[in-house]
Order: structure tokens, then sequence, then C-alpha cells
């Protein structure tokens, strides 16, 4: 952050001069000449001299600077050649790249280290192919001019040669990873249809699949086949109903599908193998679990990084949110004249509301006002809450009920999944009565609608394990085996059903608006269906086979309802920071999943059936099974110590310091990059105003005296030179110049009084009247030099 | 993808692979999509140049609203007519592996309609007629007004227009920048 700032603060002061120097003098005394080619050629005749200078200046020096680009249309290029005169403008530029590489050792050093270095840096180079051959040829030329043959240590050569393996086996891997792609060309079409938001839904989608066909290759290769194995001995046959198929009970509840089927103990093998069960189990969902979290926290921390975090950097005033807008609103994946128009009538509509709320905002809205809104959002919000808890309790109430047929299950699962199912809409209903901002309103429905989802399958879960079943653990299993096979009734069937029929009014024109696709819902169905996944698990390993082959149905359902049916939504919507809040919520999802099932497997465990009923409690399997804490004394001593609150208490007291000490780092460096922002825009200012000053000198108007009687004692120069710059007011000007605080909070207004003159703050006028006031304002800025000096002096 | 006889030697492909951010497989399949916008002139000649309107016949280009723009910025005559390497070079940076920076270089020379260095009042007028399509217009004091708002967030140095730090700090600060600058092979 700190070092983006400071080469922004190099890079730009001096670049801007050049370019606005040109400027200045085009508006001046360049009236008459105003197509850009004759522009060009004067500022062409007259700038080469200070161009050469100002690219002289340190801040040019730096080499990542220069390997910029030289734009080939601009004046740079043509100051090249006004400078060189050589036919060959690119050999020229070439040469320049070239030297200003050579300025970096570590990338002139003739080894493969820096060979790859080299590489890298020309692939950056924003140039196009031909030149960057030609610095490349030119490069390891001058590579093999000065490489000083020297014999490689062994060691150094094992490193080379490991870090080129590991290269080329990248590159081989993306090779083949572009190859089996999966849906690329699916999601490339949907992109160019619809745009790039409603490719993050298919991209979601596909993640998912991909990691939900890992998670099952890894459990049945580890879980499941062990298992089947172990059954081909001793062979059972069950009778299977249809309604069995869907509630998971019956014929179904002691297959491979559940917890309670597996074995508690060694697996049969041929041989001196042996495969115990429990082990198996237990430590395979661990290590998915972990895994699966770790992967997530590190994806999700990734992606909030870049797009929260680094975009925030800096003042919350220097939002860049119509630069931005107008910048990155194109989204040049779209391919479709169709999606084009609507992008294009989606930005046109955008620009319209930023302006209204641009004027809205001039508008200062009432206290009153303000706290109405407050008010009303925080009454919503524990309505809200209040329904939430109300449907899960009454969700509790529902499960208590012994009353009903046997059925009972598969009506309780069709309530959820319609709560489920209809909450959402119900939820983004609610928040259009609040007053948030478009965006806000968008997170809050999203978070209320995981809490109610999460908030179900946990309320299940706790249900269950307290129901003295004699194997809860199974009934959990089948509860969330029921979940996904409901819910594949609503986003397979219902929900494309009810989408074709949308679409189809609109080809008739019965409906006005043609329906867009509703990101929002579709991706929490996924996460939905993923949170499911992840309590159901543990309880149901076959569930994620269920799962991931839901997903694949899933992508090609989804794909003919968006591409058929749907239209790009009327609005911009910002996909890189959604996309990230839906990771979050994934990883949120499976962070209370383990909570859950943790605090619950240290408390018991089912002593009749699945493979841990041989331990008192499920983590008993590490502290019995693997430990042996009842024979090793010492070792129980110091895991028990651990788990005490003190030290507990203690590591949490130290987390919350370094979480304290985090954040008034980031406060500080926030405020640094506020005073770093003004410290550029006063520097740009001043370089400026020093190199008009140099080239006024140089054309040999600085002989221009003042003449007293110019002005008379109402003056702002008079004042300036009598009052403020009296010698008993010097430390005045010590503070000024010293504390760079007082200077940079000075409020604008002062600015514009003691500078009259400044090509900027008065910018419009200068260029109204042209130079005819320049003798005038010379001498104010004049005594402003001067007053600078003494400030250098002073320091 | 590009089995059978290929255009390109074994060097070639190397080549390419060290300059852009492709990998061989990528190259040879964008090179089947520069060969189907004129199979006959680039089966003849694998590097053949191909006027501005027959590159614009890509998709992505074709309704993009600075295509021309585009065209002009990467091909290696300035006239907006590419051979194969331009359009490699362009695909390379429109690719999701290239840097962010590499594409605000080349976004910011879209962007520079005069190729004065500087994003300046004129090029920003340009952008967001251009950006609001044919049809709806904003109306010029909108327009005006849009700019103005648009300087004022990010000219950070006040000189009424932005030079290439001022724009690259805009894209730093926006996290849709390479979501949006992103055409897929």
């Amino acid at each position: 952050m700190q070092h983006n700032e400071n080469f922004l603060f190099n890079n730009f002061a001096v670049k801007n001069i050049a370019t606005k120097i040109k400027k200045m003098e085009d508006k001046g005394e360049n009236i008459e000449m105003n197509t850009s080619s004759a522009r060009r050629a004067y500022t062409l005749r007259n700038n080469v001299a200070r161009q050469v200078a100002v690219n002289f200046m340190p801040s040019r020096q730096i080499a990542h600077n220069t390997l910029r680009m030289r734009r080939v249309n601009s004046e740079h290029n043509a100051l090249l050649d006004a400078l060189t005169d050589a036919p060959d403008a690119v050999e020229q530029q070439a040469d320049i790249i070239v030297r200003e590489m050579e300025q970096h050792q570590l990338l002139m050093e003739d080894n493969p280290m820096s060979e790859e270095l080299r590489r890298e840096a020309l692939r950056d180079l924003p140039q196009c192919m031909t030149m960057k051959r030609n610095v490349r040829a030119k490069l390891s030329a001058s590579v093999s001019l000065r490489s000083k043959r020297r014999p490689i240590s062994f060691f150094k050569r094992l490193k080379y040669r490991v870090s080129f393996a590991w290269k080329r086996t990248r590159d081989k891997f993306r090779d083949f990873i572009f190859s089996i792609e999966l849906w690329y060309e699916a999601i490339r079409n949907i992109e160019g249809h619809l745009g790039s938001a409603v490719g993050s839904y298919f991209h979601l989608l596909r993640w998912l699949f991909g990691l939900n066909l890992l998670l099952s290759a890894l459990l049945i290769s580890f879980v499941v086949v062990p298992q089947a194995l172990h059954d081909q001995a001793g062979n059972s046959t069950n009778e299977l109903g249809v309604l069995d198929f869907i509630s998971g009970r019956g014929g179904l509840e002691h297959t491979l599908l559940f917890y309670g089927h597996y074995h508690d103990s060694e697996i049969d093998t041929p041989g001196p193998v042996h495969y115990y069960m429990p082990f198996a189990y237990f430590y395979t969902m661990l290590c998915l679990y972990l895994m699966f979290f770790a992967v997530l926290c590190y994806r999700t921390a990734y992606s909030y990084r870049r797009n929260f975090i680094e975009p925030s950097g800096g003042h919350s005033a220097f939002s860049h949110l119509l630069a931005a807008k107008l910048f990155c609103g194109w989204d040049f994946g779209i391919a479709s004249p169709a999606g084009a128009a609507l992008a294009a009538h989606a930005l046109y509509l955008e620009f319209k509301e930023l302006l209204n709320e641009r004027n809205r905002n001039q508008m200062a809205t009432s206290v009153w006002v303000r706290a109405w809104q407050r008010m009303a959002n925080v009454l919503v919000t524990m309505l809200v809450l209040a329904i939430i808890v109300g449907i899960q309790y009454g969700l509790w109430l529902l499960l208590a009920v012994e009353e009903l047929t046997d059925n009972r299950e598969i009506y309780i699962s069709l309530a959820i999944t319609a709560v489920v199912g209809v909450c959402p809409m119900l939820l983004s209903f609610i928040v259009k009565l609040e007053y948030y901002e478009a965006r806000t309103a968008f997170y809050v429905t999203l978070a209320r609608t995981w809490l109610l989802d999460i908030g179900t399958l946990v309320i299940l879960l706790v249900y269950w394990s307290r129901s003295g079943d004699e194997c809860w653990e199974t009934r959990v299993g089948q509860e969330g085996y029921r979940l996904v096979i409901l819910d594949v009734l609503v986003s397979l069937l219902l929900i494309p059903s009810v989408e074709f029929v949308r679409g189809m009014l609109f080809k008739w024109s019965v409906l006005g608006k043609a329906p867009a696709f509703d990101i929002t819902y579709n991706s929490l169905t996924l996460i939905y269906n993923q949170s499911v996944l992840w309590l159901g698990m543990l309880f149901s390993p076959l569930l994620v086979v269920a799962v991931t082959l839901k997903f694949l149905l899933l992508f090609y359902v989804k794909r003919e309802s968006a591409l058929r049916m749907c239209q790009t939504s009327k609005k911009v919507w910002r996909a890189a920071q959604t996309q990230t809040v839906l990771y979050m919520l994934v990883t949120l999802s499976l962070f209370t999943t383990l909570f859950a099932v943790g605090s619950l497997f240290l408390r018991s465990s089912s002593q009749t059936c699945g493979p841990f009923r041989r331990y008192e409690h499920v983590f008993a399997i590490v502290s019995e099974g693997l430990l042996r804490l009842s024979e090793r004394d010492a070792l129980r001593a110091v895991l028990h110590f651990f788990v005490r609150p003190g030290p507990i208490a203690f590591v949490l007291l130290g987390l919350c310091v370094g979480v304290y000490i985090m954040r008034a780092r980031s406060a500080a460096q926030r405020s640094m990059a506020g005073i770093l922002r003004q410290m550029l825009r006063l520097q740009a200012k001043d370089k400026d105003f020093l190199l008009s000053a140099i080239e006024k000198v140089s054309n040999g108007e600085w002989l221009y005296s003042p003449k007293p009687e110019d002005y008379g004692a109402d003056s702002h120069t008079w004042k300036y030179l009598n009052e403020v710059r009296k010698p008993s007011n010097a430390g005045f000007h010590f503070d000024g110049s010293r504390l760079s605080h007082s200077f940079l909070e000075r409020p604008k207004s002062y600015v514009k009084e003691t500078r009259p003159t400044s090509y900027h703050t008065e910018r419009p006028k200068s260029h109204e009247d042209g130079d005819t006031d320049s003798s005038f304002s010379w001498q104010g800025s004049s005594s402003y030099l001067n007053q600078k000096d003494d400030a250098e002096e002073k320091r | 993808m590009g089995q059978g006889k290929s255009q390109f030697t074994e060097e070639e492909l190397q080549d390419y692979e060290d300059l852009t951010y492709f990998t061989k497989k990528e190259v040879l399949y964008a090179h089947q999509k520069f060969k189907a916008l004129a199979p006959e002139k680039v089966g003849h000649n694998k590097n053949a140049k191909l006027p501005m309107a027959k590159v614009l016949q890509y998709p992505e280009l074709r309704v993009n609203p600075f295509r021309d723009r585009i065209c002009k910025v990467f091909s290696s005559s300035n006239d907006g007519d590419c051979t194969f390497e331009d359009f490699l070079d362009m695909m390379s940076v429109f690719s999701e592996n290239a840097p962010k920076a590499v594409k605000a270089e080349h976004a910011f020379r879209i962007f520079d309609f005069d190729g004065d260095d500087m994003i300046g009042v004129s090029d920003l007028r340009e952008v967001i007629e251009r950006l609001c399509g044919s049809e709806l217009k904003l109306s010029d004091s909108e327009i005006q007004q849009l700019v103005q708002s648009v300087l004022e967030e990010a000219d950070l140095d006040d000189d009424g227009a932005l030079s290439f730090a001022e724009f690259e700090h805009i894209i730093d600060k926006s996290s849709d920048f390479c979501h949006s600058f992103r055409i897929r092979l």
C-alpha cells in the first residue's frame, strides 16, 4: 500500500508537468493553431529541450517507470524521432528499453534464474511482439557480452534444475488444465450473452462441482469401498419402496448411504493388511473437512483482500465510484449485440442514477428524516430476526409432534424446503421497506437468508442429537438426504419451469419486461445445497455423490434456461465483490457446521450404531485410539493443562491484542495515505510552478522588476509582502513550512488567497484573459517563490 | 484443440509462449480463432495481415464500443489492421493471466482518443458517449456534469485531465477492472 502510494508519488508529478506545460502554452499563446496536428508540431519544436530535461529528472530514472510503453503515436515517440532522426524508430526504442533494463543487476546475470526474470520482465513489457523480440535479442547479446563465466556450484545447479523442473511442470499443468477445462465454451457463451456477472454464478457452480467431485472421489475410495468390500462377505438384501427412496428410511436405512451402517472394527482383508474402519472414517472426514476449510479460507481471504481491502485503501472521501464506472463499466466479454445493447442501456441508467444521487446529496436530508430511516432499518431488522427465530421455533415444535403418520419426515422436509425456497423472495421484498443503498440491501438480504438456512440446519442437528433416538447420526444423515432430494425437485424442475413460463409470457408479449437471471437467488440455492452437504456428509458419505450429480445436471438446466429465457439484468452488477461475499458464505457455513458437529462429538456418540459405537464419545478415538491417554499420564496432564480455561483465555487475550495492534496500524496507514495524497497534490503544483518559473527565467522575464506603485494598499500582493512576510511574522512561515500538517490542512480558500496567480486555482480566469495580467501575476508568484526559498533555508 | 498438422513449429510456439501469457495450446486455439476470421487468407499465410473490418468480426470486438480504438492500439502498423501476432498480443493482454499493470497500460491507450498521453475532457466525453450506446443519449449538460464529477474524484493534481498515474490509481482501487477488462479466448 505504502509502496504503491510512493510509486504514484514519484511517477506522477513529473509525468504530468511536461504535458501540462504544453497545454498551458497551447492555451496561452497558440490559440490560433487549434488543430491537433498543428499543435503537435508546435509542441515538438519547442518542447524537445524541456522534455529531455524532464526525462532526466530523478523520478524519471526509475527503471520500472521508464519501462512503460512509449506511446507510439504520442509526443514521446515523436520526440524520440526528433532527437535521433533515425529512420528506424523501433530499433531506437528497443535500445532505450534495453538500456533501462540493463540498470538492473538482477536481470542481467547469466544464470537461469535471471533468465527467467528477464523472460517475465519481457512478457510484462507493454509493447508489441516485434518490439519484445527485438529487445530480447539485444538483451541476450548484452548478457553474453558481460557474463563472466563462473563455474556454478553443485548446490546452485541443483536449485536451478529444481526450479526449472517446477516451472515446466507448472506450464504443463496449465496446458493440461486448459485442455480439460470443463464447460469452457459454455460459460464463455453465457458470458457473451448475459455478461460476466451471470458468468460468475456459473463459475461458482463449476467450482463447487469440482470441489464435490474431488470430495466424492476421496470419500468413496477411503470409506465407501472398504465398507462395500466388507459387506460382500455377509450378504444381505433389503426391499426398497418408492417412498423409501425419498425418505431414506426403510430399505435404505441400512445401506452404505448412512452412518449407522458403517462397521466398527477391522475390515477383513486377505493378507496381512489391516483396515480399521473407525480410524478410516474419522480421519478421512477430519482431513477432508480441515483441508477444504483451509482451501476455502485461503480463497475467501485472498479474494477479500483483492476486492475489499485493496480498493478501499486511503480516505473514503476519495472514492473513485464514478471514475471506476466509466473505465471499468463495460464488460469486454459481452459478445452478442442484444447483450451489448442491454449493457449500454444499463450503463445509461446507472449514469442517470449517479447524477440524480449527486444532485440529491446536495439537498441535505434533515436529522429527523435520517433518524426515521435508522429507526425503520432497526425495526425491520428486528422484525426479520423475530420471523427467523419464529420459523425455527415452529420447526422445533413440528419436529416434536409425534402424531403424524409414517411419512412425517417427508412432510417436515417438504416444509423446510418450501420455507427455504420462499423466504429469500420474501426477504428481498422486505428489504425494500428499508432505507439501504442498493449494495447494502443486497448484502443484508444475503446475510438474512443465510442466517435462516444455517439456523434451520443447526436446529435439525440439535433436535436429532437430543431426540434420544438410538442412532441419531443416521437420522441427521437421512434429513440431509431428504433435503437434497427434495431440493432437486425445486431447483431442477420447479424454478426452471417458472422461468420457462415467464420467458414464454415475455415472448408472447404478455409480460412487459423480460425476466432477468436472478443471480442472488440462484447463488443462494447453491450455498444452501453446499451447507446441507457440509452438514450431511459426515453422517451420509454418499450424499456428496448425490450433490455432485445434482450440480452436474443443474449446470445444463441453468445454462439452457439462462440462454433461452433470460436477459441481462438492468442493473450494473459488481461481480467481483459479490463473488467474494458468496465464497465467504460458503466458508461460514462450513465453519458453523464444524463448530456444531465438533461440540456434539465431544459429548456423545451413539452406542448401538455407527463406526464409533465402541467409544464413549467420538473424540475418544483420538484420545484413546491414537494417543492412548489412559496409559500415558504425563501426556494427559499436559493436554489437560492446555484445555483449562486459563491458557485458553490467555490465547484469546493474545489474539485480541494482536487484532487491536493490526487495527491501529491500518488506521495509521490510512491516515498516512491521506497525508501523502495531499502532499502529492501540493508537490505536483510546486513542480509545475517551478518549471514554469524556470521557463520564465530562461525567457528573460525574470528581469522584469516589480514596480511598487503598481499595487495599492488593498491588493493581496501588497498585503502579503508587507504584513505576512514582515520579519516579526517569520514564525508563521517557519511553522507553515516546517510542519507539513498545518501546511497541508490549510483550507483551500486560503491557498487561493495567497496564490492568486496559480495556474490551477485560477485556471478558468487565466484562460479567458490570456497573458494580459501576467506581469502582475508574476510578481505575486515570485514572492511566493522567495517564500519557498526561505522555507528551504530554514530547513 | 489444434491437433493435426499445425502451422507452427515447436520453436515458434515456444517463442509465443515466452512472449505472451498463453500456453502453447492456447496459442494454437487463438490461431484457430484468428483463422476463422478469414480462413483462406490465414490458411495461406499464418501471419497474414487482416484489415480492421475483418478483425472486428470477432464476436467480442464486434459489439465493443471501443472496437476501433482497440484495433488501433494493438495494430503494429497503427492503422487498425492486425496480423496474427497483433491479435495474439491483444488476446494476451485481455486474458485472465495478464497482470493489472499491463491491462491498465493498454486500457489507458484505448481511452486516450486524441493520443496526447492524458485522458482529457474530450476523451472523457467520448468515453461516456460511447458507453451509453447509439440509441440513448445523455444531454450535453449531463455529460458535462459527469465529466466534472469524474475529474473531481480522480484528478489528484487538479490539472483538468487524467494522467496515466491517476488512471492507474483508479484501476488499482477498482476491484472490477480485471473482471471487466477481459476477453476469453
